[in-house]
């Protein structure tokens, strides 16, 4: 009899039910007080995190909420830059050196290719080193805030998404005044084609729209009640005359330098006159700091605040924001927003700390995207790289490439208001998932539980779940419904009904009694050299992890 | 306005610019044209999306402007002796032998200079451009849809609730790759199923638990195991199709090839699917697009060859298998190339192109004119548009899929015209074959000229539209737009305000379009 099966008749299958829509709790953005365990732990650093290790969540549970969060927003030196890993012929870069600075020569091979890779495989290094920190699950909120997409040059992307991480959780005005000039925007949104003689409103539509303050119902022609056609209008005027400079193989041109550069006589250096939106205020000539006018201007109005709290909130605790949330979750922490001058940290802090956050309502429901879904195996199960340079990127490289079918390409983002499951209603979250994608992730689940991934195991970079050092961490090892209660506890967000549990149990023990395993396990412990008995205690370990990582709440965070 | 709006107060809108009434559209008249997708139709359509924007100049060869071509295009252009003749006018790439077979044998058609007003040249928006279908949504960044989307949400309201049912087991779009199509992206969720391996679907878990009444987690939980279990269900369908599935035809050993086997596959083992995607990449060909001294070589050659060559071989397999009257396969890419050429062979973004249809029941033969190759190009000259792309979708929904003309208005635009790049083959009635567009009479006198010109035509009792585009592919004037009484006109166009150079006027009377180059002197 197959597992399916198996299960089928142990649980019979039941039928969807239409639920009542459930209404989100009352709490608000007090501090939370309540019980700390693994839980708890285990929800805060999964929602900050691209997920947490067994031995994460229990340092969590010791260290308490404050260090918790005390660590997650600890500040960090930027990571070491992408390297090259293994092309040889790059004449200013030898392998194992960085290119983040060195030209982008012609007539040497595939220059901006391998460069792209490495850019890849590195983010996905980073993801899985993260530690406990916040700061890359940030990053991709920004990076799904400021999407650039179509921008083939690594060292404009590079530039980019570290201007997105030294912001990760600083100053929001400041990073859109840098973003304004970021040489990878000014491709995407045609900045750099913005000219005084040919306006092109692309980007000041999106900063208004997408980026700080929001669009409402048009309330009259023109009129987005937070901002008017005109605004997009003067606005565009306001950022003319800047262009990047160093692009792809014109970097020859530029001594390998990137950036951006402001050209006088394609600014406009007539007044703009905003609307009353905002106050009807006057943006006069300032040449190249005018930018940072008009970015102040906008960041006058407390509806930004507003805006980019409910985006954060989307992004880390649940799609849906009801009018009562919006009063006692998104209002209080716009208002620290606005008290700590645009700081992300103190809000949102806020919200990771307060009783709403850590309602029992909210765990559990958010569907991981494939990243989260992707580390949430690599990290819980204890799984490694192989270590030398080449492999080590060529496999971190394999993995961004398994994200793909999974709908997920971080350098290129299907719409510029991000992806879909962050913005699109009704079903948000729910666009991870579907007959595409599903095949996807029970490939990376089903492989890396159990023999690793045929392509990286041909090539001696197998990645594979090492399922003894993952027992070595749990208590009580030695019982089958600790091993059976620890694994589901870090792989999945809620507590399974009984009769899962003795599925799953089952499988553990193939039918056996419970003091089987223990007699086995005990044996084991005491003779950990011994090969014969580590694999046999390793597969049915195995085969324990694969049949949780199968489950439909192993999607779920 | 946003096209949803904008289907809510159509009607309502005093002065709608454009309304062409019963262009050309006898088709709609007939008694198998139904409101809905009958599904005992088991009609496909195959898109192939040539990504990076083809070079339509050196795909498709006007040879009636050769010369002022060569000018401008020195280093890359096909040598004449090495161009396949198709007609007397246009010639192949020596690489689309394939395509010519297909040619041959009446089943190609190929649609000249196809593209949208004001051309944008980013390679993101524009095919953002092309899979919605909605050039003058351009700037909308929230709930977009793709034209196939929206086309099915007509058909299938509320999907994906309710979906796979007994009546539709089968995915309605498949996309082959890693991605799915946001041609089949509708306003609740994409139509499309993307995979590699009809044969390596896998078999999801399907676990029973706890339900969670009443709580946030049961809902994603309960919606987690609906999509399990219905993916269960497509995997099965599709699988079923293709072990049952044969082809005959040989396949090149490609990337391209291997899609468009397995595609066949499904088709002819019964799968209900209604569109399948194919998608080959590298047609942004800045650099050595041509080789050095060796223009017949190259990436763009190879790109050809790749594609003519499993497109050949997809064509001879439907034949053989019988099923080349149930499926019309078309081709796009996000933007022709610019007529000159650049120092590193190559070439840079540009305006229209040609765009490829094949199968049993396209309109076989080539529809409009060369694009005029002016004998001074402008630096970032491109092709102008003759035909609008979504008149191509619009046309390829109402006789293919069964569309009504006023759904295309909705969910396209509201000038459609219809062209007839389908022919009536299968038909229940037997229809006659339409009536093939005809041509328009039109000329321009002075040209060149150097303050003003007029353009003289003669229409019927019909509306008439006349713009005039720059050589960005921007409709910088447009001249007349209203009814106008059967008989000669001439309408005056004063460039005293522009620059020198080359300009085209674009007329389009009902059902037929035309697109013509005019040059201001000094």
């Amino acid at each position: 009899m197959d597992r399916r099966t198996a299960i089928f008749n142990l649980l019979g299958r039941k039928e969807e039910k239409a639920y009542a829509r459930p209404s989100a709790p009352l709490s608000g953005l007090a501090p939370y007080s309540g019980p700390w365990d693994f839980q708890q732990a285990a929800h805060l650093l999964r929602r900050c995190m691209f997920s947490p290790t067994y031995s994460q969540v229990k340092w969590a549970v010791e260290q308490g909420l404050g260090a918790t969060l005390n660590k997650l927003f600890e500040n960090q030196p930027l990571p070491a830059p992408p390297l090259n890993s293994k092309f040889g012929g790059d004449p200013n870069v030898p392998v194992g050196s960085t290119w983040v600075n060195a030209p982008n020569p012609t007539g040497y091979g595939n220059i901006l290719g391998y460069r792209g890779t490495s850019l890849k495989a590195w983010t996905i290094g980073l993801l899985w080193n993260e530690g406990i920190s916040i700061r890359e699950r940030l990053t991709l909120f920004w990076r799904n805030h400021f999407p650039v997409s179509g921008v083939e040059d690594a060292k404009y992307l590079y530039r980019n998404v570290n201007l997105l991480r030294r912001y990760a959780f600083g100053n929001f005005r400041e990073l859109v005044k840098e973003m304004t000039i970021d040489p990878a925007m000014l491709i995407y949104l045609n900045g750099n084609i913005n000219l005084a003689q040919a306006p092109n409103e692309n980007y000041a539509r999106e900063l208004l729209e997408l980026f700080t303050i929001g669009k409402k119902p048009q309330v009259a022609p023109g009129d987005y009640v937070n901002y008017t056609e005109q605004d997009v209008r003067e606005i565009a005027r306001a950022l003319t005359g800047w262009r990047d400079y160093g692009y792809g193989y014109n970097n020859i041109y530029t001594n390998g330098q990137i950036g951006a550069e402001f050209r006088a006589q394609h600014h406009d250096t007539g007044a703009k006159a905003l609307s009353s939106r905002f106050n009807n205020a006057v943006i006069n000539n300032e040449g190249p700091q005018e930018y940072l006018r008009v970015v102040d201007i906008v960041f006058q109005q407390p509806e930004v605040a507003r805006f980019i709290c409910r985006k954060l909130y989307m992004w880390f605790v649940y799609y849906e924001i009801d009018d009562e949330t919006e009063a006692n979750v998104i209002e209080p922490m716009a208002q620290i927003l606005l008290d700590n001058d645009f700081e992300i940290a103190p809000a949102l802090r806020a919200l990771l700390s307060s009783e709403h956050f850590m309602d029992p309502e909210y765990y559990g429901v958010m569907i991981k995207n494939p990243a989260d879904f992707l580390m949430s195996i690599l990290k819980p199960l204890e799984i490694e790289y192989s270590q030398p340079l080449s492999q080590q990127y060529d496999s971190w490289y394999g993995l961004y490439g398994f994200m793909l079918p999974m709908q997920m390409a971080f350098y290129d983002l299907p719409e510029v208001a991000g992806w879909r499951a962050y913005y699109r209603e009704p079903l948000y979250y729910r666009h991870w998932i579907s007959a595409t994608t599903l095949p996807a992730r029970t490939f990376l689940a089903r492989n890396l539980s159990n023999n690793g991934i045929p392509p990286f195991a041909s090539n001696g970079m197998n990645m594979r779940a090492d399922a003894l050092k993952l027992i070595e961490t749990i208590d009580n090892p030695s019982n089958p419904d600790s091993v059976v209660e620890e694994f589901t506890r870090i792989l999945l967000p809620k507590p399974l009904a009984d009769g899962q549990y003795a599925t799953l149990k089952n499988i553990l023990l193939a039918g056996l009694p419970d003091f089987e395993w223990t007699v086995e396990y005990q044996t084991y412990a005491q003779n950990p050299a011994n090969s014969g008995l580590a694999a046999s205690i390793e597969s049915r370990l195995r085969g324990l992890l694969s049949a949780i990582l199968s489950m439909p709440e192993f999607h779920l965070m | 306005m946003k096209r949803r709006d904008f289907i809510k107060t159509a009607g309502a809108t005093a002065g709608a610019p454009f309304i062409l009434n019963g262009v050309g559209l006898s088709a709609v008249g007939q008694p198998w044209f139904l409101n809905f997708i009958n599904p005992d139709t088991d009609r496909v359509l195959v898109l192939i999306r040539l990504s990076g924007g083809n070079d339509g100049l050196n795909s498709v060869i006007p040879l009636d402007q050769y010369d002022n071509l060569y000018n401008a295009r020195p280093n890359i252009i096909i040598p004449q002796n090495n161009i396949i003749n198709v007609t007397n006018t246009v010639g192949f790439h020596p690489e689309m032998a394939g395509l010519k077979g297909i040619f041959d044998d009446g089943k190609l058609g190929i649609v000249q200079s196809v593209g949208y007003p004001n051309q944008n040249r980013s390679h993101f928006k524009s095919m953002q451009i092309w899979y919605t279908g909605l050039p003058e949504q351009s700037e909308q960044n929230t709930g977009l849809t793709g034209w196939l989307g929206r086309h099915l949400d007509t058909q299938f309201p509320g999907f994906p609730d309710g979906y796979p049912n007994s009546q539709y087991p089968a995915p309605f779009a498949i996309s082959m790759g890693d991605f799915v199509s946001e041609t089949c992206q509708g306003q609740i969720a994409n139509y499309s199923i993307a995979l590699n391996d009809p044969f390596a679907l896998g078999d999801l878990a399907e676990w029973g638990g706890s339900d969670f009444p009443g709580t946030i987690y049961g809902e994603e939980l309960a919606f987690l195991r609906s999509q399990i279990t219905s993916s269960n269900v497509y995997y099965d369908q599709i699988e079923a199709a293709a072990s049952s599935g044969a082809t005959v035809a040989q396949y090149p050993d490609t990337e391209m090839g291997r899609q468009l086997k397995n595609v066949a596959l499904m088709i002819s083992g019964g799968l209900q699917t209604r569109i399948y995607t194919v998608n080959i990449s590298g047609f942004d060909t800045h650099a050595l697009q041509a080789q050095i001294g060796s223009p017949t070589t190259g990436v763009h050659a190879e790109l050809l060859n790749t594609v003519s060559e499993a497109l050949a071989a997809f064509q001879q397999d439907l034949t053989q298998l019988g099923l080349e009257e149930r499926v019309i396969g078309m081709t796009f890419s996000e933007f022709g190339r610019q007529i000159r050429s650049n120092a590193s062979y190559g070439t840079d973004h540009g305006t229209a192109a040609p765009l490829f249809l094949f199968g049993g029941c396209v309109n076989p033969g080539i529809l409009g004119d060369n694009p005029e190759i002016p004998q001074n190009v402008a630096p970032q000259e491109g092709v102008p548009m003759q035909y609008d792309f979504r008149d191509v979708y619009g046309s390829l929904l109402i006789d293919w899929f069964g569309a009504q003309e006023s759904t295309i208005r909705q969910i396209l635009h509201d000038d459609f015209q219809y062209l007839p790049i389908v022919n009536r083959c299968g038909s229940i009635t037997g229809a006659t074959e339409p009536t093939p567009a005809q041509d328009v009479e039109s000329s321009c006198y002075p040209n060149p000229f150097r303050e003003e010109t007029a353009i003289k035509f003669t229409s019927g009792n019909e509306w008439v539209r006349l713009s005039i585009l720059n050589v960005f592919g921007h409709e910088i004037e447009v001249l007349t737009n209203q009814k106008l009484s059967e008989g000669e006109h001439r309408i005056r166009f004063d460039a005293r305000n522009l620059p020198a150079g080359n300009y085209y006027y674009r007329l389009i009377l009902e059902g037929r379009q035309k697109t013509k180059l005019m040059v201001k002197i000094r």
